[in-house]
């Protein structure tokens, strides 16, 4: 072989160190994550509240989602249109999204307008005026895009996967609602809604700009000061009763492929497994060259893609395996996904968790390059009440995971209750799954077994 | 503003392979971007879909790369990558910490040069039926994920080089032999093809050095003309009638337009704003927030090196009639062609661009793949504030105009229209 021809070898590994981050309160208790990055005249922020759907799931579901679509459409005297057009020309991109912990308004302003993109986010937050035409505009439309899920293979499979493996507990609903439900919230139910969550003590800012930390605080302090504190706190049951079937099909005649979803309730971002975790996915499913997409997309082509994740809402989290694959390959594909997890009892080898290893820390710079990614990393270490030297111990502790750790969680992966759901033509797949001995539960869009 | 005048180098190698140099050192990370000047455009009828086939044929391993290999030598070294192929151009992109940039280097030009002898039938089967998924994927098994495809196929002329839809026909993506993959490789991969960026925080000597090192040994050979595009309009509106499993209705207009960067490509990408890229847009305000007839709209001027078009997409509330929603698009569309637009509407459309393009200066493999774009497109790499001016340049009147030329025009309509109604 040509010696020009022969893999380089890497030299001097780099030193990657982030500046500290700015925490601070203020007064009314608003917890400010403050990033300084210089490179562009640029200042983004999550403004995340604590007023998720799972507040709502279990009495009214849609009601969080339908609070933040309401939340933008007039406020402060401004009527709804006239808001945007503020923003729009600031050049301000002003965006809104409900999820199941918190809603998150996300703001990204040149730096010479920020002093009004604040104040109008503001006005957002501490002055909505909810007015009923709008209300009743945001509903429907609400409704609508609830009707449209029934077109959409991977939307329906997300929903059937979070109610069969979180059953009654509050992460089973979608954070749109169903029909019936979004159909009979009122605009006071809206109201309440905003007026019981919308507060500083349970609300955080995660910011990055070219500002100082200093201007930063001082400019939320002016526009936020405000914002007043809840009275009483909120509690949430979260019991969780798994069910005992295994296989959900969401029956969809039409489809020319399955969407499979496969996975379990894996529990809440721990300290302690954190890490262990992280390189046991990235070796199972988590990138490319992962065992997942090696075999069943470079080795049998069944798949354009297949990954895997442990995934962390704030109380709990899961383990969710997804692809989509031609439907005559159901079956087998769910059969090389199974052999994978079983083989995981065996273990990972040294050369699997050294790649894992050396390709995390080696892209650990590559996390902190744009205003979004810091901003995220900020939310993230709040969310998950991370210490401040996150980030600055994070290869130390990567590193130090053991194979013995790896592998005791990849046992535990191999052992766990997954359930199984196929969103595709059940007519054309149904019998190699009954004659290999699976039962199969026929459920509805919900998620509710169909009688 | 000195924040868009980006110092660059650019230089050719003996064997014709174009090379851009571009230093930012605000994080230690490196960017290496390709573009080979293919895309499904140089493809023919009944062997659609190659070119991006092809690119998929590109990561499984070359002469000194083994098969999944390409990927974790770039994860590895702690890096990310991939490729995408369009109807002009494919690229291939890694951005990894600097101090790595040999590796990325190496590997595109062990593809590059020296890709054929590692191709075999069984690698080209397992990606045909990779693809064969993306296509169900993306297409077949999505709401209205047939649209596209219906309408480059009818709006532009027979054999026009847009005619067909990128990810190819899946009978012609079926039919591909070994024998076609290395004819397509042998006739548009010459490094005389290519445009190679390197940028970030790389001495520049050292890269140069590299680069010569190893793309230089690779021979070139002549590439095929580019297929002739021209400019066309329709003789008469054209309807087409789809069914498909979704729950709403949709309406697609598509008026045949400009290429990219040719005068008033800019000026239709403002009206398309002006009309659906805010609340208070022209068509969302009427369609979606006062009358309730739209669940959503949006416009937009789509153009390439060879073809371009105008479209506008809405899907109608349950209940409502497309020939309604087409009604109201069209009388707003007389609104703007009649008494034009307002101040306030430019501003807003002028500054949302230009913050647009200050945040698109965030990530290096961004900057790589647009010094590559305006290269190819403008033959000027550093046209980041050319193309700013371009659209702060347009005044009210122009967009009067172009609305008014749009009207002017025959057009494609296509409904599609849920099974079962």
């Amino acid at each position: 072989m040509n010696s020009l021809r022969t893999k380089p070898e890497i030299k001097n590994e780099l030193k990657f160190q982030l500046e500290d981050i700015f925490v601070k309160e203020i007064p009314n208790g608003l917890k400010i994550f403050y990033l300084q990055k210089d490179k562009l005249p640029l200042i983004r922020l999550n403004f995340v509240i604590e007023a998720g759907s799972k507040f709502d799931s279990l009495s009214l579901p849609g009601l969080a989602r339908l609070t933040a679509a309401m939340i933008d459409e007039g406020a402060g005297g401004l009527s709804s249109l006239e808001l945007s057009d503020e923003f729009d020309l600031l050049g301000t991109d002003f965006k809104i999204s409900a999820e199941n912990d918190f809603i998150v308004l996300s703001l990204q302003s040149l730096t010479e307008n920020i002093e009004r993109s604040l104040e109008l986010l503001s006005l957002v937050i501490l002055k909505p005026d909810f007015p009923e035409t709008e209300f009743e505009r945001e509903k429907k439309k609400l409704l609508v895009h609830i009707i449209q899920l029934k077109d959409d293979p991977e939307r329906i499979a997300d929903q059937i996967f979070d109610k069969v493996i979180y059953q009654e507990h509050y992460y089973s609903l979608p954070v749109s609602g169903y029909y019936d439900s979004v159909e009979k919230i009122t605009l006071n139910d809206i109201k309440n809604f905003y007026a019981n969550s919308f507060k500083a003590d349970r609300s955080f800012i995660a910011a990055a700009g070219n500002f100082t930390a200093e201007e930063f605080y001082s400019l939320i302090g002016k526009f936020f000061k405000d914002f007043t504190q809840s009275d009483s706190n909120l509690t949430l049951s979260d019991k969780l009763t798994p069910t005992d079937k295994k296989i959900f099909v969401y029956n969809k005649p039409e489809s020319v492929q399955t969407e499979i979803r496969v996975g379990f309730v894996s529990g809440k971002r721990n300290i302690k497994d954190f890490f262990q975790k992280q390189l046991l996915n990235t070796i199972f499913g988590g990138q490319f060259n992962s065992r997942l997409n090696s075999n069943l997309r470079e080795r049998n082509g069944f798949t354009y893609g297949i990954n895997s994740q442990f995934s962390y809402n704030k109380d709990s989290g899961h383990f969710l395996i997804s692809t989509s694959v031609s439907t005559e390959n159901t079956f087998a594909a769910i059969k090389e996904i199974s052999n994978e997890l079983d083989k995981l009892k065996y273990g990972v080898t040294t050369e699997e968790l050294t790649f894992a290893k050396t390709s995390h820390t080696r892209r650990f710079p590559l996390n902190f390059e744009t205003y979004r990614q810091l901003t995220t990393n900020l939310s993230a270490l709040a969310i998950q009440n991370l210490p401040l030297n996150y980030f600055n111990t994070y290869l130390k502790n990567l590193n130090a995971v053991t194979i013995d750790e790896v592998n005791a969680e990849a046992e535990k992966l191999s052992q766990a209750d997954m359930k199984i759901i196929l969103v595709g033509n059940k007519d054309s797949f149904a019998d190699e799954f009954l004659k290999n001995g699976y039962e199969l539960v026929e459920v509805d869009e919900k998620g509710n077994k169909k009688i | 503003m000195s924040l868009f005048n980006l110092t660059y180098k650019k230089i050719k190698l003996k064997n014709g392979l174009e090379v851009i140099f571009y230093k930012d050192s605000s994080l230690p990370i490196a960017a290496v971007n390709i573009w080979y000047k293919v895309g499904s455009a140089n493809e023919r009828k009944g062997k659609t879909g190659l070119a991006h086939l092809f690119e998929h044929m590109m990561f499984q391993g070359s002469e000194n790369v083994p098969k999944e290999m390409h990927f974790k030598y770039i994860q590895e070294a702690g890096g990310i990558l991939n490729g995408s192929t369009s109807f002009d151009r494919t690229n291939y992109y890694e951005k990894l910490p600097s101090n790595a940039i040999e590796i990325p280097l190496w590997l595109e030009s062990d593809r590059m040069g020296f890709l054929l002898n590692a191709l075999d039938e069984e690698k080209l089967e397992n990606q045909k039926s990779v693809v064969i998924n993306e296509r169900l994927e993306r297409y077949d098994n999505q709401p209205y994920g047939l649209a596209w495809e219906i309408i480059v196929k009818n709006l532009f002329p027979e054999n026009h080089p847009y005619s067909w839809p990128t990810i190819g026909f899946k009978e012609d993506i079926e039919s591909f032999t070994l024998e076609d993959v290395k004819n397509f490789f042998k006739s548009f991969y010459s490094p005389s093809n290519a445009t190679l960026v390197v940028a970030g925080d790389i001495n520049e000597t050292e890269a140069l050095n590299l680069i010569e090192k190893y793309f230089g040994e690779i021979p070139s050979y002549e590439t095929p003309d580019p297929p002739a595009a021209v400019d066309f309009q329709l003789s008469e509106n054209i309807f087409i009638e789809h069914m498909d499993n979704v729950q709403l209705p949709r309406l697609y207009l598509a008026f045949p337009t400009v290429k990219s960067y040719e005068p008033k490509d800019a000026e239709f990408e403002i009206l398309s704003d002006i009309l659906s890229g805010s609340k208070n847009s022209r068509l969302n305000k009427r369609l979606v927030f006062d009358e309730q007839i739209a669940q959503d709209v949006s416009a937009f001027q789509f153009s390439g090196k060879y073809g371009g078009m105008f479209m506008i997409i809405s899907t109608a509330k349950p209940g409502v009639e497309i020939s309604e929603l087409k009604k109201k698009i069209f009388e707003e569309l007389y609104s703007i062609s009649l008494n034009g637009v307002s101040d306030k509407e430019l501003i807003k459309t002028r500054n949302g661009i230009k913050s647009n393009f200050i945040a698109s200066m965030q990530n290096l493999d961004n900057i790589a793949d647009h010094l590559n774009h305006y290269n190819f497109y403008l033959n000027e790499p550093n046209s980041f504030e050319w193309d700013i001016n371009r659209y702060m340049s347009v005044e009210k009147e122009n967009i009067k105009d172009i609305c008014n030329e749009l009207l002017n025009k025959n057009y494609l309509e296509l409904n599609i229209i849920p099974k079962g109604i």
